[in-house]
């Protein structure tokens, strides 16, 4: 069975793309949105501005500036000047907000609907066919990906490495299909942690379970259970689009946990939150000392680190899991690609993008919300066909 | 509506004294409480320090808690999701995006939080996971997709003077210097 989603168009060949931080067009066919403006006086154009932004203010637009300027005959300026975002019922005066509605009839405007870009330009050359609209700022991107973008052909080769194993544990049990996460230090090759979704659970994990009895020793286990997983001899595995195969993978049915009947289930244990703990967990077990240590004296570890460059404890333990790679099955929710934040992991690799509640470019697009206080790389990798070659059903 | 109001309040200053407790221990003080029928069933701080785990906030350990509570007493994922749905939390900054979004996969009832939090807001700051959204039409699932209502400023002030001693005595668990990623890599 072919990979049933169009996007993938079944690649021959290995691929990694990079998710962008807004979604990419062609500079001339960015999406637009319609606004009402209108022509001014220039001499009125300070005071309309002003009052403009107190009572509406562009706020998902402050790409966009607020008055257009153009030279008509023999140099005079013309200027027109943004209102407000246009609502249903275009060019009528009903539609218009009160106080809009207001400032027209003062001014004795004359309005017209246009068209204005939705999204900031991010080149040069999405700028200038934006302003051929109306007029946008541009600063150019302060987010710096080179070096973690442009793989060298022996990256490539263990990215794709990571993805098939990551792919063959998210199909590892019979029948079912879940999501996978594996985190990965890219400058020693090494698996930090792994794990599959342990929002619903079946085989032996649920036999284990009802032995225990308890959730807390099930944890436990679960923890145990993971080492095992990393030895795991690779199984080839497929992965598909299509429902019923999907029906598993937490991050594309994150509301469906309570459908479950199976025995032992946990909403919110999605396979990048339980990698997470897990790696966590190694921090903790290999650095037990460090959280009794004074910040004083943690700060001092931290400069003779500084002075002695490298071979000291603070650059074998990093902070969370900065400098580190995750890979996943399934592009992640929203609950899972900001947990990745809060954990500092530096780049995401999934395989399988998630329309249905994905949060690196499918619904949400985290990689491009600039408020957040760290920002990750988001790459989808496209494996050659015969890695997806269904053999769960 | 005075007495609602004073019950807002009464539950809001539980979960400032989690919230409390967690600048006493030196993390970041967050605190949270779930109310059923009038009655906290569960609270919960950060612990992202002691556990070197960043996702461990206050209300997911709240939810851990309450989940395995009522595993152990046998309900199963359709009784734990009605008993949700009867929650209201009470959190002193507003839920994160990842908090969000798990508090919509669960289906809780209702929040209330202390001041907002305009970095990772997801109850309207940055994102808007608390609505049931309709922004997904061609999800055919989009109908199990529960909204919770959210209610913010509910004693921010309290919330925010406890957060402003936490980052005056210092994050003890901040990288040192503090930068820009870009620069790190």
């Amino acid at each position: 069975m072919r990979m049933k989603n169009t996007e993938s168009a079944s690649p021959q060949v290995c691929q990694i793309i990079h998710i962008p931080e807004k979604p990419s067009f062609l500079p001339h066919l960015q999406p637009t949105v319609n606004v009402l403006a209108s022509v001014i006086e220039p001499k009125d154009a300070n005071t309309l501005v002003r009052k403009l932004k107190q009572i509406a203010p562009l706020e998902n637009l402050q790409h966009v500036k607020r008055v257009r300027k153009k030279c008509i005959d023999e140099g005079k300026p013309q200027l027109s000047l943004l209102l407000c975002l246009a609502v249903e019922n275009d060019g009528e005066v009903d539609g218009m907000p009160y106080e809009i509605r207001e400032i027209v009839k003062s001014y004795q405007l004359s309005t017209f609907i246009t068209k204005v870009c939705k999204y900031a330009a991010t080149s040069k050359e999405e700028w200038e066919e934006q302003c051929k609209l109306w007029p946008t700022s541009y600063h150019p991107p302060t987010y710096n990906i080179s070096g973690i973008t442009g793989f060298s052909e022996e990256e490539s080769q263990s990215v794709f490495g990571f993805m098939r194993h990551t792919i063959n544990l998210a199909t590892s049990s019979i029948g079912q299909v879940v999501n996978a996460a594996v985190i990965v230090d890219p400058s020693t090759k090494q698996v930090i942690a792994s794990a599959c979704d342990q929002v619903i659970f079946s085989g032996s994990l649920e036999n284990e379970v009802s032995k225990e009895g308890s959730f807390s020793n099930y944890l436990e286990n679960l923890k145990a259970s993971n080492l095992e997983n990393q030895q795991m001899s690779l199984l080839d595995g497929s992965i598909g689009d299509s429902k019923h195969l999907t029906n598993n993978v937490a991050c594309v049915h994150p509301w469906q946990w309570a459908m479950q009947s199976s025995g032992s289930w946990h909403p919110m244990r999605h396979a990048a939150i339980v990698a997470i703990e897990h790696s966590a967990a190694r921090d903790l077990q290999l650095f037990p000392d460090y959280n009794a240590l004074s910040p004083l004296k943690k700060q001092k570890i931290k400069e003779s680190d500084f002075k002695s460059n490298g071979h000291s404890y603070q650059s074998i333990r990093p902070y969370l899991c900065t400098g580190y790679d995750i890979y996943l099955a399934w592009e992640p929710c929203a609950m899972c690609a900001m947990a990745l934040v809060h954990q500092r992991v530096r780049r995401i690799f999934f395989s399988s993008p998630n329309s249905n509640a994905g949060a690196l470019g499918s619904v949400h697009r985290l990689q491009g919300e600039r408020s957040l206080n760290h920002h990750y790389a988001v790459f989808r990798v496209m494996l050659p066909e015969e890695v997806f070659r269904n053999k769960v059903v | 509506m005075a007495s609602y109001a004073e019950e807002t309040v009464k539950f809001m200053k539980l979960a400032l004294e989690q919230a409390k407790d967690a600048l006493v221990n030196l993390e970041v003080p967050v605190g949270c409480v779930f109310v059923e029928d009038g009655e906290v069933i569960a609270s919960g701080r950060n612990r992202t320090t002691e556990t070197r785990n960043a996702t461990r906030h206050a209300e997911m350990e709240a939810i851990d808690f309450l989940v395995e509570q009522w595993q152990k007493n046998g309900l199963s994922p359709l009784e734990v999701s009605e008993r949700f749905s009867k929650c209201t939390l009470y959190v002193t900054c507003e839920p994160c995006i990842m908090c969000a979004a798990a508090l919509s996969y669960l289906g809780i009832k209702e929040a209330y939080y202390g001041c907002g939090n305009d970095k990772f807001g997801g109850c309207g700051s940055i994102l808007s996971l608390h609505t049931s959204c309709s922004e997904l039409p061609t999800s055919e699932l989009a109908s199990s997709k529960k909204g919770f209502k959210c209610t913010g400023g509910i004693m921010a002030s309290e919330a925010v003077s406890l957060l402003r001693s936490f980052y005056e005595q210092g994050n003890p668990n901040a990288p040192k210097p503090h930068r820009p990623l870009t620069q790190q890599v």
